[in-house]
C-alpha cells in the first residue's frame, strides 16, 4: 500500500517538523508549498492522506479543500486541517469546505502522529 | 331551377330537398296572392260613425262605406273588435290592415298611412251635467275631464287648456259611452267627444253639450305605414265618386244615421246675446205672413183678392227691412225675395242685385262664391257645408252657426252668428227660409279683452297677500279682498257698505292721533297721502299696523270715485322696532353700572397681566402665542434665539422658521392634527434664524383651547442647541471608543493566530528533542529543553488567554450547550491539578455529593474555570489546604474554592476580574500568569447566566463561589 502522505504548507520549518516526524514514523512525505501544486501533486500521486495548512499564499485551505473534493478519484483520501486558525467557527467552516478532520497549531510532537492516523485507513 | 340537371343521380336525394325547399316560397306566395282579398278592419264604440248594433253586428257610417267597397272590390272584410286605443295599438302591430275614423295629424302621419278624401269632418265637444254651469273653457278650470285614450281631442283638449292657463285633471278613458257614464254619475265633471256621438247620445245620459267647441278635424281609415295592402287609393277612388252623387251610400248612410233628431238647447250664452230671442220672436210671428205673400205672387188671383193681405206683407217687408240684423229670405226656389238694409251695409251689396237670383247667390256676398251656406243646412246635413263653421247646432227646425267670414269687414274679417229657420205657409206647408246673421266681431273683442283683464285683475286681487280695499271718499267700505277679509276678521257681506272709521280704523290711535279726521285728510288730499302708516283693529280688538299705498279712481268728470287702498302688516316689525328701543334704553341705564364694573375688572386684569408680562418677558425660554400660523406675540428670548430684533415677528408667518416649503407644510400637518386631537405638540427639530442658519430647538405646542384650536395656540420654545451638541459629541466619542474596541479585539487575534505559528516551531522541535527523535540528549540539554518547552507552554497559553478575552469581548465566544455530570468534570480537573499541588506539598479536600449532579451548560467552558479557578489557588497558595466543594440547592450548582494563600486586599477586590489586572501583591510578580484567568472566568459565567463571587482577606487566603441554574434557560 502506497504510504505517501503530502503536506500542502507554505511554512518551511512547519512543513520540515512534519516531515521529520512523519517519515521517523515510517510514511512517505512529500510537500507542496502551495495549493496549485498541492492539487496537481494530490491528482499524480494520490496520497494516504493531504495535511493542509489554510493560511496559505493566493489560494487558501478552503478553496484547496474544495478543489480537491471535486475530483472524485480522491474521495477516499482524507484531507486533514491544519491550522493555527483557533477563532470560533474555524472548525466548522474548515470541514463544510471538504477537510475530513483538524488539528490544531501549535502541535504536539508527542500525539501529532498519532492523531494523523486516526484519519487513516486500517489504523497504519 | 331549369340548370338543375337530375342526371347527377348521386345526390338526386339532396336535390329533391333543395327543390322542395326552392318551390315552397312560391307555394306561400301564390297562396297569399289567392288570400289578398282579406282585409282586417278594426271596429270600436262611437256611435253613428262606427259601433256595434243590438244584433251584434258592426254598423255605422265607416262600415257602410267599406262595405260598399268591398262588395265591388271582392275584398272579404274581417272586423276585430275592441276600445279605440286597443284599435290603434292592432293597427300599430299589423294585426288589422285598416282602422277607421282615425283623424288625421302630422305625428299620425309618420306611423300610418292615409288616404286623401277625409271621409267624415268632425269637432269635439264638452258635455257635462245640466246643472254643471260650464260655459267657456275657463270654467272647466280645476275640473276633471275625460277624453278617449290615445285619441287626438286628448292632445287637442291639452293644448288648448295649456293655451288657456288651465288647470285641469285630465283622465283618459277607454271608450265614450264609459265616458259619458262617469260624467252622469259625478265621477268626472265634464267628457269630450266628438260632434257625432255627443249628437245621438248625451241626451240618455241625461248630459248637455257646452259651448266648449275645438279642433275640427278629418277623419280617415288609416292603414299601416306605407299601405302595405293597397288600400288606401281604392279608398280615395270610391270616396270621390260617391260624394258626387247624393244618392250615394254616403249620403244615404250619412242620413240614417244621424236622422235621430237630437233636441239641443239654446246655450246660455247665446240666449245672453239675446239675439237668437229677438229673431225667433219675429219668425215667430212673421212666418206665416210672407209665405202668405209668396203664394199670392205665384198666384195672382189670391193676390188681388186679397189687399189685405198685401198690406200685411208690406208691414213684414217693412220689418224685415228695418231688422238690427242682417237678414235674407228665400222661397222653396231658394231664391232671394228678401236682402234688408244691415245686410246691406254688411256684406256692401245693395238688394237690387240680390233680388230675385237664384242657385246659392246669397252665399257670394260672404264666401264670393256660390256654395250651401247656413240656410241650407236646414235641408243638408253635409259636413262639407258645417266646415265652414265654427259652431253647428239645430234646435227644433232651426239652425244656428258661428262663423268667421274673412272677406268681411274690408277684409278683416268678421265673428257671425246666425240663424235660418224654415219658413211654413198657412197650410203648414214649407215654402221658404229665413237666414239672420249678426256681426259679433266687436263684441267678441270685446268679450275676450275683458275676460283676459277681469282674470287678470281677479288672480292679482284673490292671489295677493297684501290687503285691497276700495272705499268712497265718504269713507265708506266698497271692497275688501279675500285676504283682506280674512286680517281683520270680517267677510265682505259684514264690511261692505260700513264705514272704516269704528271698524277697521279706531277712533284714535295708540299714540291719540284722530283718525277719523286722517281718513277725511286722505279722501280729500289722496296725492299728500299716497303711503301712510296707521294703527288699525281687527274685529278683535287687536290693534295692527298696516303700510298703506293709497290710489283714487277718478270718474269721467275728474272727480275722486272712490280710493284704492293696498296694505301690508307691519305689526311685527313694528313691535320689534319698539323692543329694540326700549332695549337700547336699558342698556343705556346699564351701562353706567357695567363701565364702572369693567374698570374694575381691568385694574384686576392689569395686575394680572402684569404678573404674566414678567413671566412672559424674563423666561429663559421662548414664548410665542400663535393663531392661524402666525406671530400674534412673542416674548423677548424668543427674538434673541431666532435672530430678530424686537417687535419685528409680530405678525410674521412661522414659515420663516422653517428652511424651506415641505418643512413647513409637513410639520405643520403634524402640529394642527395633534392640536386637533387636544394634544400637546413636543418635538425637536431644526429651526431656521433671520439669517438663515438653522439651530436645534425643542418645541411645544399647546392649544389655548383644546375645543377650538382656531383660537390659537401657545407655543414655548427653548434653543437646545448646546444641549444637541453635548449629546453629539458623547455619541461620537462612544462610537470612537467602539470602533477602538473593535480594532484592538481584531487587532489581538491577529497577533495571537501570528505568534503561535512560530511557537509552533519552538515547541514543536524542543518536544522533538526531548523525545530523543534527534539523538539522545545529555541531562544539561534536557535540563534547558525543559525550560524552553515550559516557557513556550506559558507563551501558548498566555495567547489562548488573550484569544479568549478577544473572542468574549467580540462578543464571537458561544457556548455549546449539553447535559453532563458536573461531578465527574470537577473529578477530572481536580485529577490534573494534582500533581502540581503535590508538588508544593499542598492538601487538595474534595467535597463532592455521592449522586451524579447534572447541569445544561458548555462543559468545555465550565471545565476551563473550573480548572483555572483550581490552578489559582493553588498558585496562590504555599502551605495548608486548597478545598473545593460542590453541591446541588435549589436546581442551583454551588461550587467554592477556597485556600489558605495569600488573600487579597479589599481595595483589589472590585479589580479583580478586570482584564490584565493581577494583583501586585508585592512579590514582584512572583506567580506566573496572564492575569486574564479570572477575567475570562468571570465573562464566561456570566455568559452561562451565573455568578462568581470572591471573599478575601490579606493573608488570610481566599474563597471563590460560583452559581449556576442547573436548567439553562428555558429548559426544564
Amino acid at each position: 500500500m502506497n504510504a505517501t502522505l503530502l503536506i500542502i504548507e507554505d511554512n518551511e520549518q512547519n512543513l520540515y517538523m512534519m516531515r521529520f516526524l512523519l517519515e521517523k514514523n515510517g510514511f512517505t512525505v512529500i510537500g507542496a508549498e502551495n495549493g496549485l501544486k498541492g492539487i496537481e501533486m494530490a491528482l499524480h500521486c494520490k496520497p494516504l492522506a493531504v495535511l493542509l495548512d489554510i493560511q496559505l499564499p493566493e489560494m487558501d485551505g478552503y478553496a484547496v479543500a474544495a478543489q480537491l473534493r471535486e475530483h472524485h478519484e480522491l474521495d477516499d483520501v482524507p484531507i486533514i486541517a491544519v491550522t493555527s486558525y483557533a477563532m470560533i467557527g474555524d472548525r466548522e467552516s474548515i470541514l463544510a469546505a471538504g477537510a475530513t478532520g483538524y488539528i490544531e497549531k501549535p502541535i504536539d510532537p508527542e500525539t501529532f502522529v498519532a492523531e494523523i492516523k486516526q484519519y487513516l485507513p486500517n489504523n497504519l | 331551377m331549369t340548370t338543375v340537371r337530375p342526371s347527377v343521380r348521386l345526390s338526386s336525394l339532396l336535390l329533391k330537398l333543395i327543390l322542395i325547399a326552392i318551390a315552397f316560397p312560391h307555394s306561400t306566395l301564390v297562396s297569399a296572392n289567392a288570400e289578398n282579398r282579406i282585409v282586417n278592419v278594426g271596429i270600436y264604440e262611437n256611435a253613428p260613425k262606427i259601433f256595434t248594433s243590438d244584433t251584434g253586428k258592426p254598423a255605422g257610417i265607416y262600415i257602410d262605406i267599406i262595405e260598399h267597397i268591398a262588395k265591388s272590390e271582392n275584398w272579404d272584410i274581417h272586423y276585430v273588435s275592441g276600445t279605440w286605443k286597443e284599435g290603434l295599438d292592432r293597427l300599430d302591430k299589423g294585426e288589422i290592415d285598416l282602422m277607421p275614423d282615425v283623424a288625421y295629424t302630422a305625428e299620425r302621419a309618420t306611423i300610418y298611412s292615409f288616404h286623401k278624401i277625409p271621409v267624415l269632418s268632425s269637432w269635439f265637444q264638452v258635455y257635462a251635467k245640466k246643472d254643471s254651469k260650464i260655459k267657456t273653457i275657463l270654467d272647466l278650470n280645476g275640473k276633471r275631464i275625460l277624453v278617449l285614450d290615445r285619441s287626438i281631442q286628448q292632445e287637442a283638449f291639452d293644448r288648448l287648456s295649456k293655451g288657456f292657463g288651465l288647470d285641469t285633471s285630465v283622465v283618459a278613458v277607454a271608450d265614450y259611452k264609459s265616458m259619458f257614464k262617469m260624467v252622469a254619475t259625478g265621477e268626472a265633471d265634464a267628457a269630450v267627444t266628438n260632434s257625432f256621438y255627443g249628437l245621438l247620445h248625451a241626451k240618455e245620459f241625461n248630459l248637455e253639450d257646452t259651448a266648449v267647441i275645438f279642433e275640427p278635424s278629418t277623419f280617415f281609415y288609416a292603414s299601416q305605414a306605407g299601405d302595405p295592402k293597397h288600400l288606401l287609393d281604392t279608398i280615395d277612388r270610391y270616396l270621390a265618386a260617391l260624394k258626387k252623387s247624393p244618392e250615394s251610400i254616403y249620403y244615404t248612410s250619412m242620413k240614417k244615421w244621424t236622422s235621430e233628431e237630437a233636441r239641443f238647447h239654446l246655450p246660455f250664452w247665446l240666449e245672453g246675446v239675446g239675439f237668437g230671442v229677438i229673431v225667433i220672436l219675429i219668425l215667430s210671428i212673421v212666418v206665416s205672413m210672407i209665405f202668405k205673400h209668396q203664394v199670392n205672387t205665384r198666384t195672382r188671383a189670391l193676390q188681388q183678392e186679397n189687399a189685405e193681405r198685401r198690406a200685411a206683407q208690406q208691414r213684414f217687408a217693412d220689418i224685415i227691412e228695418f231688422l238690427p240684423d242682417a237678414t235674407f229670405v228665400i222661397d222653396q226656389d231658394k231664391r232671394i225675395i228678401a236682402w234688408n238694409q244691415a245686410c246691406e251695409s254688411l256684406t256692401g251689396v245693395k238688394k237690387e242685385t240680390m233680388l230675385g237670383q237664384g242657385d246659392y247667390a246669397y252665399a257670394e256676398p260672404f264666401f264670393r262664391k256660390r256654395r250651401p251656406i247656413l240656410i241650407d243646412l236646414l235641408d243638408l246635413t253635409g259636413p262639407e257645408v258645417e266646415a265652414a263653421y265654427k259652431y253647428v247646432q239645430r234646435k227644433g227646425n232651426r239652425v244656428y252657426v258661428e262663423s268667421f267670414i274673412p272677406h268681411l269687414r274690408g277684409g278683416q274679417g268678421a265673428h257671425l252668428w246666425g240663424v235660418a229657420s224654415p219658413l211654413y205657409d198657412q197650410n203648414g206647408q214649407r215654402c221658404g227660409a229665413i237666414e239672420t246673421v249678426r256681426d259679433i266681431t266687436e263684441h267678441k273683442i270685446m268679450e275676450e279683452t275683458l275676460r283676459k283683464s277681469e282674470r287678470e285683475y281677479r288672480e292679482l286681487v284673490m292671489l295677493a297677500n297684501s290687503i285691497i280695499m276700495r272705499w268712497s271718499p265718504e269713507g265708506r267700505i266698497t271692497f275688501l279682498n279675500e285676504f283682506g277679509q280674512r286680517f281683520f276678521g270680517y267677510s265682505a257681506k259684514e264690511i261692505i257698505g260700513l264705514s272704516l272709521a269704528g271698524t277697521l280704523v279706531p277712533e284714535n290711535d295708540s299714540s291719540g292721533r284722530n283718525l277719523g279726521s286722517l281718513i277725511r285728510e286722505i279722501g280729500d288730499d289722496p296725492l299728500r297721502y299716497e303711503r301712510t302708516v296707521s294703527e288699525n283693529i281687527r274685529r278683535n280688538g287687536e290693534r295692527v299696523w298696516i303700510d298703506w299705498t293709497n290710489r283714487t279712481v277718478l270718474d269721467e268728470q275728474g272727480k275722486i270715485q272712490e280710493i284704492l287702498s293696498i296694505g301690508s302688516d307691519i305689526t311685527e316689525r313694528r313691535l320689534a322696532v319698539e323692543q329694540i328701543r326700549r332695549l337700547n334704553n336699558e342698556l343705556r341705564q346699564h351701562t353706567e353700572t357695567l363701565e364702572q364694573r369693567v374698570a374694575e375688572r381691568t385694574r384686576e386684569l392689569a395686575a394680572i397681566n402684569d404678573e404674566q408680562r414678567t413671566i412672559f418677558e424674563s423666561a429663559s425660554t421662548g414664548i410665542v402665542f400663535l393663531r392661524d400660523r402666525t406671530i400674534i406675540r412673542c416674548n423677548r428670548r424668543l427674538e434673541e434665539i431666532s435672530g430678530y430684533a424686537p417687535g419685528e415677528l409680530i405678525g410674521k408667518s412661522t414659515r420663516i422658521w422653517y428652511p424651506d416649503e415641505e418643512a413647513y407644510a409637513t410639520v405643520g400637518a403634524t402640529i394642527y392634527s395633534e392640536l386637533a386631537n387636544g394634544q400637546t405638540y413636543r418635538h425637536e427639530q431644526k429651526m431656521a434664524r433671520k439669517d438663515g442658519s438653522l439651530f436645534w430647538v425643542r418645541l411645544s405646542i399647546c392649544a389655548f383651547d383644546k375645543e377650538a384650536p382656531a383660537r390659537g395656540a401657545v407655543g414655548i420654545i427653548e434653543d437646545i442647541t448646546d444641549e444637541r451638541e453635548a449629546a453629539e459629541k458623547l455619541k461620537a466619542a462612544l462610537e470612537a471608543a467602539q470602533a477602538a474596541d473593535r480594532i484592538k479585539s481584531a487587532f489581538l487575534a491577529t497577533m495571537s493566530h501570528e505568534l503561535r505559528t512560530p511557537l509552533n516551531s519552538i515547541i514543536g522541535f524542543t518536544g522533538i528533542m526531548l523525545q530523543g527523535l534527534t539523538g539522545p540528549l545529555n541531562s544539561e540539554q534536557q535540563k534547558q529543553m525543559t525550560m524552553v518547552q515550559n516557557s513556550s507552554r506559558h507563551l501558548l497559553s498566555l495567547i489562548n488567554d488573550v484569544l479568549d478575552i478577544s473572542k468574549i469581548e467580540a462578543g464571537q465566544l458561544e457556548l455549546t450547550y449539553t447535559s453532563f455530570n458536573v461531578r465527574s468534570s470537577m473529578e477530572k480537573m481536580v485529577k490534573l491539578i494534582a500533581p502540581q499541588a503535590e508538588k508544593k506539598g499542598i492538601e487538595l479536600r474534595i467535597s463532592l455529593p455521592d449522586s451524579p449532579v447534572m447541569i445544561t451548560t458548555d462543559q468545555r467552558r465550565l471545565e476551563q474555570v473550573i480548572l483555572n479557578l483550581l490552578s489559582n489557588a493553588v498558585k496562590f497558595t504555599d502551605e495548608g489546604s486548597v478545598s473545593i466543594s460542590g453541591q446541588s440547592e435549589n436546581n442551583s450548582l454551588i461550587m467554592s474554592f477556597s485556600d489558605t494563600g495569600i488573600g487579597m486586599q479589599q481595595k483589589d477586590i472590585p479589580n479583580l476580574f478586570q482584564p490584565f489586572r493581577q494583583i501586585d501583591s508585592g512579590l514582584a510578580r512572583k506567580s506566573e500568569g496572564t492575569g486574564l484567568g479570572l477575567s475570562i472566568c468571570k465573562k464566561i459565567i456570566d455568559l452561562m447566566g451565573g455568578t462568581i463571587e470572591v471573599e478575601s482577606q490579606w493573608g488570610q487566603g481566599s474563597k471563590f463561589i460560583v452559581r449556576l441554574f442547573q436548567q439553562a434557560k428555558g429548559e426544564i
